[in-house]
């Protein structure tokens, strides 16, 4: 049977009358975006926790909007993707003194989905490598202690903590990964497989799946077509839209280019077992000219067709 | 719900410019997306020119080889077919020296009749069912239609539509709201000037509604002639008769003047919508209209997010189970 726990990761960009602008830019907007991805059979949704308040706004409460979800097919907001990018005086995850308004942070996003049955707590475990240079284990340390305390107040709360990697990251290099992870409590801190985000950074997605099966809680299914060989992951101000290098690191699945072996990907969550949302996430999908829309209708096509070939092939061989 | 209708999409709101659909992967992408909505069918708009690549037969052959190559190029994104293709006969082709026809000129129907042979050839080679074509000019560029005009019209028809039938393929005759045959009455005498045997009629919501016909009527007075169906909403009736400003192309479709209303055709479900859309389709379903439904966006905005609204419309609001 096919995969049907497919969500989206909400990063649109539509046309409006005031230029193109995220879907929240009022309500009418909302609801198209809602139904464009409802046409499409997506039934998971994830969102930013910066859009929590404006969604509230819109629809009287996340809850509202969660409904209006349902009303489109959907089955709810499956996560929310917190992140500190930047380290700045207040905020910074290697920075101990820096926890405690991060944790007040995230009880304050906790507060704004309480009621409902979000899964994961997406968190970018560290800010932009420059920042944190020398990364010592030290610092991964400390980021395991915040996100250990993070995944133990969002447990009560029904989430699990997971964590989303960037490739210009502190955390990055496999080592550090597994570094990270063992300074971690697996009770409390999860793994979330960021393909592209991996294998710009010269990780093997599949790799960290199998190695991680237990500690994942989630995907974000995207391609890259450019392994970051020119250390762009360390380069200031901003890596991911102002290297020199490369002005596009994204890409959405079936791309002429891509270097994410989906299928195979696939036949490995099949094989292991996970049954757990898969996410689709385009970022920056607007570059080169591009749109949102036909970025998400490219990807789900690709998930219709090849990767339910590479599932129903995968669900043969562990029927045997 | 079970009925017999069967759904397409039309390409044509890709194609918005001479030189913006023309990679093939470009129009992967739109044919991927049509496939993810549950469109598995498209219909083509003739065009001219090395960078209309899907517009005329032999440029589609020169890109794909053939008709085999080009149903393997349909395929492989996983649509299944071609329901339809639109002609306008009365639109200079470089392919045929720019000449300028018009179907009101029984001069020229030697010639329109003959070039409407490589389409029907192609379109019965790719399995397709309807040549849709645009029986007459716009008005602002014609005198009044005269007593004879309708009659000399319907000749030209029923003769394209006897080669068509030869090879195997329909035409409908399709409104829309600048033509010269414009009000209801025209239609009808044109109707009756042509060959039911011969030649359909396509029924496009918006632009009748725009010209002021109801199409939820008009398809109950004429269901045995209507073949083939494109499925859209407006916003706007031409209520000052603002197709026959020069220019209606631009001045009226575009909002050069008039009203300037720059956009008329909308999604299915928009807000405002004139178009019946829900009545339509039960006309259509009690009636157990067998030809194709072309839902068309026709240069509204983003294609891929009209697509989806109309896609979700279908299912959420017409009872269409995606396939």
């Amino acid at each position: 049977m096919a995969w049907t726990k497919w969500s989206y990761m909400d990063h649109w960009v539509t046309e409006t009358p005031q230029g193109p602008q995220p879907p929240s830019f009022n309500r009418d907007h909302m609801d198209r975006y809602v139904k464009q991805l409802s046409a499409l059979g997506f039934r998971g949704f994830d969102t930013f926790f910066f859009y929590l308040p404006i969604l509230a706004g819109l629809y009287g409460s996340v809850k509202a909007f969660e409904e209006y979800l349902q009303d489109n097919g959907f089955d709810k907001i499956t996560g929310i993707f917190s992140a500190y990018p930047y380290a700045t005086e207040y905020t910074a995850p290697h920075v101990s003194e820096t926890h405690d308004r991060i944790v007040a942070d995230c009880q304050a996003t906790i507060r704004a989905v309480e009621g409902l049955s979000v899964e994961n707590f997406i968190v970018m475990p560290s800010t932009t490598y420059f920042q944190v240079e020398p990364v010592t284990d030290e610092k991964i340390k400390i980021m395991a202690d915040l996100w250990n305390r993070v995944g133990r107040l969002t447990l009560e709360h029904g989430m699990r903590t997971t964590c989303h990697f960037e490739f210009w990251g502190a955390i990055r290099t496999r080592e550090q990964l597994d570094l990270f992870f063992s300074y971690t409590d697996p009770q409390y801190v999860y793994f979330f497989c960021d393909t592209a985000q991996h294998t710009i950074a010269g990780v093997d997605p599949i790799q960290m799946f199998r190695d991680y099966r237990d500690r994942c809680t989630g995907f974000h299914f995207k391609d890259t077509h450019t392994v970051d060989t020119h250390e762009a992951y360390r380069t200031p101000p901003d890596p991911e839209l102002m290297a020199p290098q490369v002005t596009r690191w994204f890409h959405e699945m079936g791309t002429d280019g891509g270097l994410v072996d989906f299928p195979a990907l696939i036949r490995e969550i099949v094989t292991s077992g996970y049954d757990g949302w898969l996410t689709v996430e385009h970022d920056k999908a607007e570059l080169d000219g591009g749109s949102y829309a036909e970025a998400t209708c490219v990807a789900k096509w690709y998930i219709d067709n090849v990767l339910a070939e590479a599932q129903a092939l995968a669900d043969q061989g562990a029927a045997r | 719900m079970k009925d017999t209708l069967r759904w397409a999409y039309a390409l044509n709101q890709w194609n918005i410019r001479m030189d913006v659909f023309v990679r093939h992967e470009d129009q992967r992408r739109a044919l991927k997306t049509c496939s993810a909505l549950g469109f598995h069918h498209v219909e083509l708009a003739a065009g001219t020119g090395r960078w209309d690549n899907l517009g005329r037969p032999e440029v589609i052959e020169l890109n794909h080889g053939g008709p085999a190559g080009f149903l393997d190029f349909l395929h492989g994104c996983s649509v299944h077919g071609v329901s339809s293709m639109y002609w306008d006969p009365g639109q200079p082709a470089e392919e045929e020296g720019w000449a300028f026809r018009s179907t009101r000129n029984r001069d020229d129907h030697a010639a329109i009749v003959e070039s409407a042979k490589p389409f029907a050839d192609f379109l019965a080679a790719i399995g397709t069912e309807q040549l849709v074509v645009r029986p007459a000019g716009s008005a602002w560029l014609q005198p009044p239609l005269g007593a004879d005009d309708v009659k000399t019209i319907g000749e030209v028809w029923n003769a394209v539509g006897k080669v068509a039938a030869a090879a195997g393929v329909g035409v409908a005759l399709h409104y829309d709201c600048l033509s010269a045959v414009h009000s209801a009455d025209e239609v009808g005498q044109l109707l009756a000037a042509t060959d039911p045997a011969l030649v359909g009629f396509a029924l496009d919501t918006a632009e009748l509604t725009i010209g002021g016909i109801d199409p939820v009527a008009f398809y109950a007075g004429h269901a045995d002639r209507v073949t083939h169906v494109h499925l859209k909403d407006t916003r706007y009736a031409d209520t000052g008769e603002e197709y026959r400003m020069p220019g209606a192309e631009t001045t009226m479709l575009r909002g050069g003047a008039g009203r300037r209303i720059e956009r008329w055709f909308f999604e299915l479900g928009t807000e405002g919508g004139l178009v019946d859309v829900k009545a339509f389709v039960a006309t259509l379903r009690e009636h157990d209209y067998p030809g194709w439904v072309v839902v068309e966006s026709d240069h509204g905005g983003n294609p891929a997010e009209l697509a989806m609204l109309n896609s979700w419309y279908l299912q959420h609001e017409l009872g269409v189970a995606k396939s």
